[in-house]
């Protein structure tokens, strides 16, 4: 099997890589760009840790072809950061203690972003249906729901937090 | 979880894609959001030498109404369903059963409504790693003569557990398969084989290009029990169709009971002698799910997670519901 030149719009730049026919997306980002923020874990879809964004819409990477992804606007969790300044999505992460082995967190983070440029003011209910898709095993939910409600919401939301601006 | 080694072609029109699907056959898969058939791929199920991609297609993704039917291209993702109007008017069960497959990041771009209802059955003896599967004999479905989930089985008991096929069969849908030289259109009820093995009376060289959805002044519901709310397959489901007469009394019933049997199961017995109650009978529609666990228990096995036992008690719970549901939508 030969490789294949293929073009890829990834974080706002062109790359040109050379993939394999069976190469998905998601193992093109990791070995062959060094992008190892999108993580693969279950590769089957369940999981949702190798979440990126495809025209700003959240795309299982491990369920796409390399092949395939050519053409759109690719966006992984690296292109959520303005350098290193942190988005306020990722900062809320943080400050709310959402993270803890941290393998989620990428697709957690890419799935609570696109839901926050669609509906900047998620209720709960809204929240955890748009990361229903994604499995954590160490948080439990809440600090990552909080972390995302407060993201949308700096102002009104969780009124003892530190990070309430 | 390395995919096994394929050539990927990308045609630019339908007649390419017949074209390429008449020369390799068999050697063929259709990839639409490969969101079922790269997991089997990855686990080693379906090794094809092509995939020939519905990608470039944009000729397979629409929703229209044309005189007194819906049509839906196969290659519509199921976001567009669940954002269309005329889905959520005119085909609710459709809505309500897209909405729960995959989840958002499935249903946009990857997961098709044509790739739902063409799913492969599944059983979780058969659905497992080339590893698991080394370790003991083949079973129906892959090559063997042996059925983990029914001892002495003669044939595959691997289950349907499409939302997509369970609703439209309720809505009473069609669809059209074209090949180089053919195009038919079949019921969908006629389309599912009730083989585990071979579920879909699909030729090699025959790709699935519309669906069309009959609108006749009736409403129907979709209920379905899932482990998860997300990514999950259903372990019981249900689809109901109702159509009201004049005098407030049901004309016409359709009830569909799924991931039950090698086929979703269109129980016409039951469903006509619906016919003539009122739409507040709530003790007819308690016979009616009865009768649907009755009929639906004897085609259950073990093996899509859940016990037997409550999965066939489920039934009763889910056709209910859906029955309750579309009753009250008529009224309202």
């Amino acid at each position: 099997m030969e490789k294949i030149q293929i073009t890829l719009n990834i974080n706002d730049k062109s790359c040109e890589v050379m993939v394999y026919e069976n190469d998905t997306l998601l193992e093109v980002l990791r070995d062959k760009l060094d992008l190892t923020g999108s993580k693969e874990s279950c590769g089957e879809g369940a999981c949702g840790s190798c979440t990126v964004h495809m025209d700003g819409k959240p795309v299982r990477s491990c369920l796409t072809l390399a092949m395939e992804a050519q053409g759109v606007k690719i966006t992984t969790v690296e292109g959520l950061a303005n350098g290193d300044e942190l988005s306020d999505l990722q900062q809320s992460f943080i400050d709310h203690g959402a993270v803890q082995c941290g393998f989620c967190t990428p697709g957690m983070l890419m799935s609570a972003d696109a839901l926050l440029k669609e509906n900047p003011r998620p209720d709960d209910k809204t929240i955890r249906k748009a990361l229903a898709g994604n499995i954590c095993r160490c948080t439990g939910y809440t600090k990552i729901v909080e972390a995302v409600a407060h993201a949308g919401n700096p102002k009104d939301h969780c009124l003892d937090c530190k990070s309430a601006k | 979880m390395r995919l096994p080694k394929f050539n990927y072609l990308g045609p630019k029109t339908l007649d390419e894609a017949l074209d390429l699907l008449d020369t390799y056959k068999d050697d063929a898969k259709i990839l639409a959001g490969g969101t079922d058939l790269l997991v089997r791929m990855k686990k080693g199920l379906l090794k094809p030498k092509v995939l020939i991609s519905l990608k470039a297609l944009n000729e397979l993704s629409y929703i229209k109404k044309q005189s007194g039917f819906i049509k839906i291209g196969a290659r519509t993702p199921l976001a567009d369903i669940i954002d269309s109007d005329l889905i959520q008017k005119e085909a609710k069960a459709l809505f309500q059963a897209c909405k729960k497959i995959g989840a958002i990041s499935i249903q946009h771009f990857r997961g098709t409504i044509g790739g739902n209802i063409l799913q492969d059955n599944r059983c979780h003896h058969y659905n497992q790693s080339d590893f698991h599967r080394s370790g003991r004999q083949a079973c129906h479905k892959d090559g063997g003569k042996i059925c983990y989930a029914r001892e002495e089985a003669d044939r595959c008991n691997s289950t349907c557990q499409s939302d997509g096929a369970t609703a439209l069969m309720a809505l009473g849908a069609d669809i059209t398969l074209v090949s180089k030289s053919n195009e038919r259109t079949i019921d969908l009820a006629d389309f599912y084989t009730t083989d585990g093995i071979m579920p879909h009376a699909c030729e090699s060289n025959e790709l699935l290009k519309e669906i069309i959805i009959p609108v006749f002044g009736a409403h129907s519901s979709y209920q379905r029990l899932a482990y998860r709310s997300a990514i999950d397959y259903p372990i019981v489901c249900a689809g109901v169709l109702l159509k009201p007469s004049l005098k407030n009394e049901i004309a016409e019933a359709r009830i569909v009971v799924g991931a039950m049997g090698r086929s979703p199961l269109f129980l016409a017995q039951i469903s006509s002698s619906l016919k003539g109650k009122k739409l507040n009978d709530t003790i007819a529609f308690k016979k009616a799910a009865d009768a649907s666990m009755d009929s639906s228990a004897t085609f259950a096995v073990h093996n899509v997670g859940a016990t037997l036992e409550y999965r066939c008690s489920m039934v009763s719970q889910m056709v209910f519901q859906a029955l309750e549901q579309t009753a009250e939508t008529i009224k309202a």
